[in-house]
């Protein structure tokens, strides 16, 4: 709505940073020359996370977290929308799964955290699966209702012209459902950050949940500050990375600006994860 | 005009909802039989998989020996009082989220320099896994409940803060120029204006919002010793007796499943004058 012009691009920057740029300041100044032994100054913290970054082995921690990351969300979005694709095209399958689907869905992953990790072991692949396991189920149920919500028309058109099923789902099925996959997409990156700190707290030799529980336990307080402050930014990069994939994957899409289409996004995503 | 737009849009919704029926024809009943064989199907799967040994059965259970535990867990008290301190603790942490995230979401959702100013700064915020804030919550407030709710409070309140932001923005603005051209006090233009266009959308906040303060809590439960659903599944996995794990997963499944229904239930009964976006 509030879309402004671009000659105002100053004053806008400054309505918008106003009060972040006032909340660091305050976080630098409330913390300076903090004697509190659980906060101790942001500028510690900061100091901490580069030395543990360059020196020491938390960019390793980082990598593996990243990587557990990365492969169970491309698993998660492979399957899902192979199978959503599937299910929203066979009306009855989509019928019937219906309720599965949902409770599959309201199903909290992180209870499954303890029950992988004892019988599979704390390496890598159990946590790969946890997170696939984890984040596949928003990406299956927007592809299905993205799928399910293309017009009935279009529909008709292809059959009528008999264009061939491959690529009828590459060309016309896959398009139409996108915008609501990377809706889908968007909720399970957050599931699966929440996944990788839980199982890593749980039960690892590495990464960056292992990071801060170590130094949690060891009452290395600087160093819990900053292993958190990694993960936020951890993400917040992903997420941002995301939406940037979106905005030039989805440009035809969305020719509103970008943020009413983000501010779109949430009510859409849970629609169909009602 | 309000009674018969409302009349009429029920008449749309039930037209579409015979139409839909009709073509595909399996009928309510048809429809019930379908799913019911679907969730068969599924536990059949289950068992063939559990009893050809695919998977030992530490790490997947039988369906029958599963759901062979559920009579002696709904017997016991301690089936009860886990649940009961993952419910309270998450819907503690919920209504604290509701009492400060909709207000929130509301006035800045109104006022665009509120919004942008803080948009930044929330955009930030609510990427951040809550969830690795629980060592520093651990050294500071210590294993306690009060903890948990924390958690689980921070992890609700900006979907619902984002969400009621959203509804108040949905004000059309012809309406939001007509109320200000004739400066509708500011209290009774929330209560009339900006409140009933931004309650379907609270709504699907405080759905989220929901689910979220479940899986928040049985997380905080798996990290630590607060007793509750979470907590119990680390137990019963511990002492080798995957089957209760299991029934208490699914417990948690059916926890965010009614929670996910009764909301929706809720939807229906407040927003009757809205047509509902997601019958299906």
């Amino acid at each position: 709505m509030s879309l402004r012009p671009s000659g105002a691009f100053w004053p806008s920057a400054l309505k918008q940073l106003w009060l972040p740029v006032l909340c660091v300041a305050g976080l630098l100044l409330g913390t300076a020359g903090s004697t509190s032994f659980y906060f101790p100054p942001a500028t510690d913290v900061l100091a901490t996370l580069w030395r543990e970054l360059v020196h020491d082995g938390l960019a390793a921690d980082l990598l593996f977290s990243l990587r557990n990351i990365m492969v169970g969300l491309a698993i998660a979005i492979v399957a899902g929308v192979g199978a959503g694709l599937v299910i929203g095209e066979t009306e009855l399958l989509r019928q019937a799964t219906t309720p599965l689907l949902d409770f599959a869905r309201a199903t909290p992953t992180v209870a499954f955290v303890p029950v992988i990790i004892l019988t599979l072991g704390i390496g890598s692949g159990p946590k790969i699966f946890l997170i696939a396991l984890g984040s596949v189920w928003p990406i299956l149920l927007n592809t299905v209702s993205g799928v399910h919500g293309i017009n009935p028309a279009v529909h008709e058109t292809t059959r009528s012209y008999r264009i061939p099923v491959r690529l009828r789902l590459l060309k016309v099925v896959l398009p139409g459902a996108l915008p609501q996959i990377f809706a889908g997409i968007r909720v399970a990156l957050s599931i699966a950050v929440v996944l990788m700190v839980v199982s890593e707290i749980y039960g690892s030799p590495v990464g960056l949940g292992n990071f801060i529980l170590q130094s949690g336990s060891g009452f290395a307080v600087p160093e819990v500050w900053a292993g958190t402050v990694l993960i936020g930014i951890l993400g917040y990069g992903l997420s941002v990375l995301l939406l940037a994939a979106e905005y030039v994957l989805l440009g035809w899409y969305h020719e509103r600006p970008p943020r009413n289409r983000r501010a779109r996004s949430l009510p859409r995503n849970e629609v169909t994860t009602s | 005009m309000a009674m018969s737009t409302m009349r009429g849009r029920r008449a749309a919704d039930r037209v579409s909802l015979t139409s839909r029926e009709g073509r595909k024809g399996p009928g309510r009943r048809g429809l019930f039989l379908l799913q019911l064989s679907a969730v068969m199907a599924v536990l059949l799967i289950w068992a063939v998989i559990t009893a050809a040994g695919f998977v030992s059965s530490t790490a997947l259970p039988g369906p029958l020996s599963v759901f062979g535990r559920f009579p002696g867990l709904l017997g016991s008290d301690a089936y009860w009082q886990a649940v009961g301190d993952t419910l309270g603790g998450a819907l503690t942490g919920f209504l604290l989220a509701v009492v400060f995230g909709v207000p929130l979401g509301l006035v800045t959702g109104t006022y665009a320099v509120a919004e942008q100013s803080s948009r930044l700064l929330v955009d930030v915020l609510r990427s951040f896994p809550v969830i690795a804030l629980l060592p520093v919550f651990l050294l500071v407030l210590g294993s306690t409940p009060a903890m948990k709710s924390t958690v689980v409070f921070l992890a609700c309140v900006f979907p619902l803060f984002l969400q009621a932001q959203y509804g108040a923005r949905s004000v059309p603005p012809m309406i939001a120029e007509t109320v200000h051209g004739y400066r509708v006090p500011r209290l009774l233009r929330f209560r009339r204006v900006v409140l009933p266009s931004a309650t379907p959308s609270i709504m699907t906040g405080l759905r989220l919002a929901g689910t979220t303060s479940v899986l928040v809590a049985i997380g905080v439960e798996v990290l630590t010793t607060l007793p509750g659903i979470g907590h119990e599944v680390v137990q019963a996995q511990q002492g080798g007796a995957s089957a209760s794990a299991y029934a208490y997963i699914l417990t948690a499944g059916a926890i965010g499943y009614a929670i996910n229904l009764l909301s929706q239930f809720a939807e229906m009964r407040l927003l009757r004058w809205r047509r509902l976006r997601h019958t299906d």
